[in-house]
């Protein structure tokens, strides 16, 4: 396969970004958007030129490393998986594709492809924990949760932290993102002790960065861990209920 | 404590998350504002419909219940006092809405960042409500002037204060007002459906029951309203109000 990469480039957080443009002609099919994006830096080495910066990791869709924005989809064409799981075989041959780092505001570039996610990070640091003394495991039944609790908690637990629902959103909002961490931890045991708090520390940090929900629902399509748009809803429903419970759980 | 990385290193050190209060007024209570003043207004839009239906029931019926509205609630609340609450109430709630909205799109608008992004499904209700909404908010205030207020060139040369259904008739002859009227009412099916689609997030229904029941009924309390409404300048325009 032969491809027309247009590669967004950026020196530094502060320095003006640019595409530039490259033709990889040896494209397999099979390949993902990290393996061409490997392939085009064999290239620039080899001609002596700077390698283009990128984040990944697992390369099997469950560490949330990857990312970048493929022809202004985050991930590539593909709903809900990551870039390390999006082949080329989705792209026509010479076609020109347009790769550039997941875009939103809370999303500063760091470098090339890289952008800083840590505003996510600050979203889990200010409650997406337990913070309970936990103790040693319980005594298996000791602590019931029901089997329909269990495996919606999973489901929402399943978010890799990867950014794509905030680059999906016109609004640059974090909300799938943070309402599938407060919708899984209100679920479990533990997590249910600090529910309240962490709810309102959790949005107003949120809000510090990120942008207002209005529905558009694009990221429901980016997420690679497909979490369910109720992920929204557990926004508000979690917020709403600690405006009227004050204490901490 | 000293920094690990050095002050020239590019890349953004993670810091705690800010000690500083969130942006006010919070985006969640601006999003719990619009839901439940867009629902008050969704209420009073279905009534409205239900009550200018009674147009068909002819020109003495529908005078009389425009009269009664004027007197809801007598004698235990005495002469247009009920009314005059009503729209305080309603004003309010439209000031509520339209500032959220504002405060909203401001921020939604900000934390996207410079580069517009794609979309991959075109709601274009969800995109538009901004624009659907102002043009209704204008729609509301011309309104208002001409049916409520009765203030000229808005109402129609005929208007007579208390005939409600002979200005309603005479408005309506004018073609201009009720092609304005009919699109208005094709923008509300837009507006009213992303609205009510949005409310099961804003005010955080999970359970899928409950979502499933909700989005069914939206859809048909839209769908009435538009198509309620819809009729009457229809009715007048091809000649079977007169
Ligand atoms: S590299 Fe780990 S999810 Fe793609």
């Amino acid at each position: 396969m032969r491809l027309i990469l247009e590669v967004w480039r950026q020196e530094s957080p502060t320095a003006e970004g640019r595409f530039t443009v490259h033709e990889i002609t040896d494209a397999r099919e099979e390949m993902s958007i990290l393996e061409l994006l490997d392939r085009l830096n064999h290239q620039l080495v080899d001609n002596g030129e700077e390698p283009v910066a990128f984040e990944s990791d697992c390369r099997e869709g469950i560490c949330g490393t990857c990312g970048v924005d493929v022809n202004g989809v985050p991930h590539g064409p593909r709903d809900n998986a990551p870039a390390c799981f999006q082949h080329i075989r989705a792209l026509r041959d010479g076609a020109t594709v347009r790769i550039e780092p997941l875009r939103a505001l809370g999303f500063p570039v760091i470098r090339d492809l890289i952008v800083d996610r840590t505003g996510l990070d600050r979203i889990i640091q200010a409650g997406g924990t337990v913070a309970v003394d936990a103790g040693t495991a319980p005594d298996a039944d000791a602590l019931l949760v029901t089997h329909a609790d269990a495996e919606s908690a999973l489901d929402f637990a399943a978010c890799i932290g990867c950014g794509a629902c905030v680059s999906a959103c016109p609004n640059g909002s974090a909300h799938l993102f943070t309402g599938a961490k407060l919708a899984h931890l209100a679920l479990v045991p533990h997590g249910k002790k600090e529910r309240g708090r962490r709810a309102r520390a959790m949005v107003a940090q949120m809000e510090h960065e990120f942008g207002p929900c209005s529905q558009i629902r694009e990221c429901v399509l980016a997420c690679p861990a497909s979490i369910p748009i109720t992920a929204i809803a557990a926004v508000n429903k979690e917020r709403l209920r600690a405006a009227f419970w004050t204490r901490d759980n | 404590m000293t920094s690990l990385t050095q002050d020239t290193d590019p890349i953004p050190r993670a810091e705690r998350p800010a000690a500083n209060p969130p942006p006010f007024p919070p985006t969640w209570a601006l999003k719990v504002t619009m839901a439940v003043t867009g629902m008050a207004f969704a209420a009073f839009l279905a009534f409205h419909m239900a009550g200018n239906l009674k147009v068909y029931l002819g020109a003495e019926d529908f005078d009389h219940y425009a009269d009664w509205l004027r007197t809801l609630l007598n004698p235990l609340v005495p002469g247009e006092v009920f009314l005059w609450i009503f729209r305080v109430v309603l004003g309010l709630s439209f000031v509520a809405h339209v500032g959220s909205g504002a405060i909203l799109w401001y921020r939604a608008r900000k934390a996207r960042g410079p580069h517009a992004r794609k979309i991959l499904v075109n709601r274009i209700s969800a995109r538009t409500m901004i624009w659907t909404g102002l043009i209704l908010g204008s729609f509301v205030t011309f309104h208002v002037l001409e049916l409520t207020v009765g203030m000229r060139p808005m109402a129609s040369d005929a208007f007579v204060q208390g005939s409600a259904y002979a200005n309603l008739v005479h408005s309506f002859s004018r073609p201009a007002v009720a092609f304005f009227y009919g699109l208005t009412m094709a923008l509300l099916a837009f507006h009213l459906s992303h609205g009510l689609l949005s409310v099961v997030n804003d005010l955080g229904a999970t359970g899928r029951r409950f979502r499933a029941v909700w989005f069914a009924i939206a859809g048909i309390v839209a769908v009435l309203i538009v198509l309620g409404n819809l009729s009457i300048p229809i009715a007048v325009q091809t000649g079977i109000l007169t």
